[in-house]
């Protein structure tokens, strides 16, 4: 009699390994929407520092979030933060060198530079000055502002390092996973990028 | 730079980071969420097996379908038709009845034994007859 319980709807399947029970399969589901939902915004922020413009980074963060679930979401949840912020680096990376060489085609072209609306326009130009614009801004999102402006300022590699161990919390092994590289050169690039950080941000904070 | 400092610098700017997600607008925060279940769709349609997987349970009703259709087939191929004349026996049977009424009781054979009979009449008077002299 036990062997029967076992046939019951499953004697035809294919001959291969089980198929995981629903159960099994609805829970790594809810946990990835976890995941997602716990990350989505920190990764949205970080993205909008680096590109500078939120709807490229809501593209670069939905991306990341298809490639993660296509490819990645049989993997243990412990691999998702480092596989993410690796996804969203590299199509952040893209999207800079798509930009760049844009803005190059875009300089030939008559009358690109007096566009107002021209996509190509100096990434630069839409930065928020260090100082706040807005008299009456609170001092928090002032500091932010500043901090934001000297993140871009910062070469690409320190920028992706300090923002992922001190914004996301990354350990120095998981950073080194999303970035590709070595741990040691993980704690160069943090390091140099608290060193400019710190010195570009002394004087105002 | 000293280890307080930088340790101090670094808890300030991550919590005005923290600040400013938590900041972020609604029309963001509902697009990411459309986002996040789109990739949630994509992972579990990649979940599923592949269609040449699922015939798996399939297997015994196509397996005798198959069968059927392939019996009928061949049944209707020239092949299966002269197979058929072999493996049924009627056709063999009608040659073997031709045959067997030939030996037994046909008009031709009577005729052909009456023939016999009338040479082994001839041979036998033909024999007697010859050495008297």
């Amino acid at each position: 009699m036990p062997r029967f319980d076992t046939l019951n709807g499953a004697w035809m399947a294919w001959d291969g390994p089980a198929p995981a029970p629903e159960e099994a399969v609805l829970e790594h589901a809810r946990e990835l929407d976890k995941f997602l939902a716990e990350i989505e915004r920190r990764a949205f922020r970080m993205a909008e520092i680096a590109l500078r413009d939120p709807d490229d980074a809501l593209d670069a963060v939905q991306d990341a979030m298809l490639k993660l679930a296509r490819s990645y979401a049989k993997r243990p949840s412990a691999e998702w933060r480092p596989l993410f912020y690796r996804i969203l680096e590299n199509g952040i990376r893209d999207l800079q060198r798509r930009r760049s060489v844009r803005k190059r085609f875009m300089t030939w072209l008559p009358g690109a530079n007096e566009d107002p609306d021209n996509e190509a326009r100096d990434p630069l130009e839409t930065v928020a000055d260090a100082a706040p614009a807005v008299p009456d801004l609170l001092m928090q999102s002032q500091a932010m502002q500043q901090l934001e402006v000297s993140l871009q300022a910062l070469p690409a590699r320190q920028r992706e390092a300090f923002m992922l161990r001190n914004f996301e919390g990354l350990d120095v092994a998981e950073t080194a996973s999303a970035m590709g590289c070595s741990e040691g050169s993980v704690k160069t690039h943090y390091s140099r990028a608290v060193h400019t950080l710190r010195e570009q941000l002394g004087e105002v904070w | 730079m000293s280890e307080e400092d930088r340790s101090a610098f670094e808890e300030r700017s991550r919590a005005l980071f923290h600040g400013s997600v938590e900041g972020v607008d609604m029309r963001v925060r509902s697009r990411l969420t459309q986002a996040r279940h789109a990739a949630l769709e994509a992972a579990s349609a990649s979940g599923r097996r592949p269609w040449f997987f699922q015939l798996g349970k399939w297997t015994p009703a196509a397996g005798v379908t198959a069968a059927v259709l392939g019996v009928a087939l061949w049944l209707g191929s020239p092949l299966g038709r002269h197979a058929g004349s072999f493996t049924d026996g009627q056709p063999n049977l009608e040659d073997l009845e031709i045959v067997a009424s030939a030996d037994e009781g046909t008009e031709d054979a009577m005729e052909m034994m009456q023939d016999d009979i009338e040479f082994y009449d001839w041979a036998e008077k033909a024999a007697n007859s010859a050495p008297a002299a």
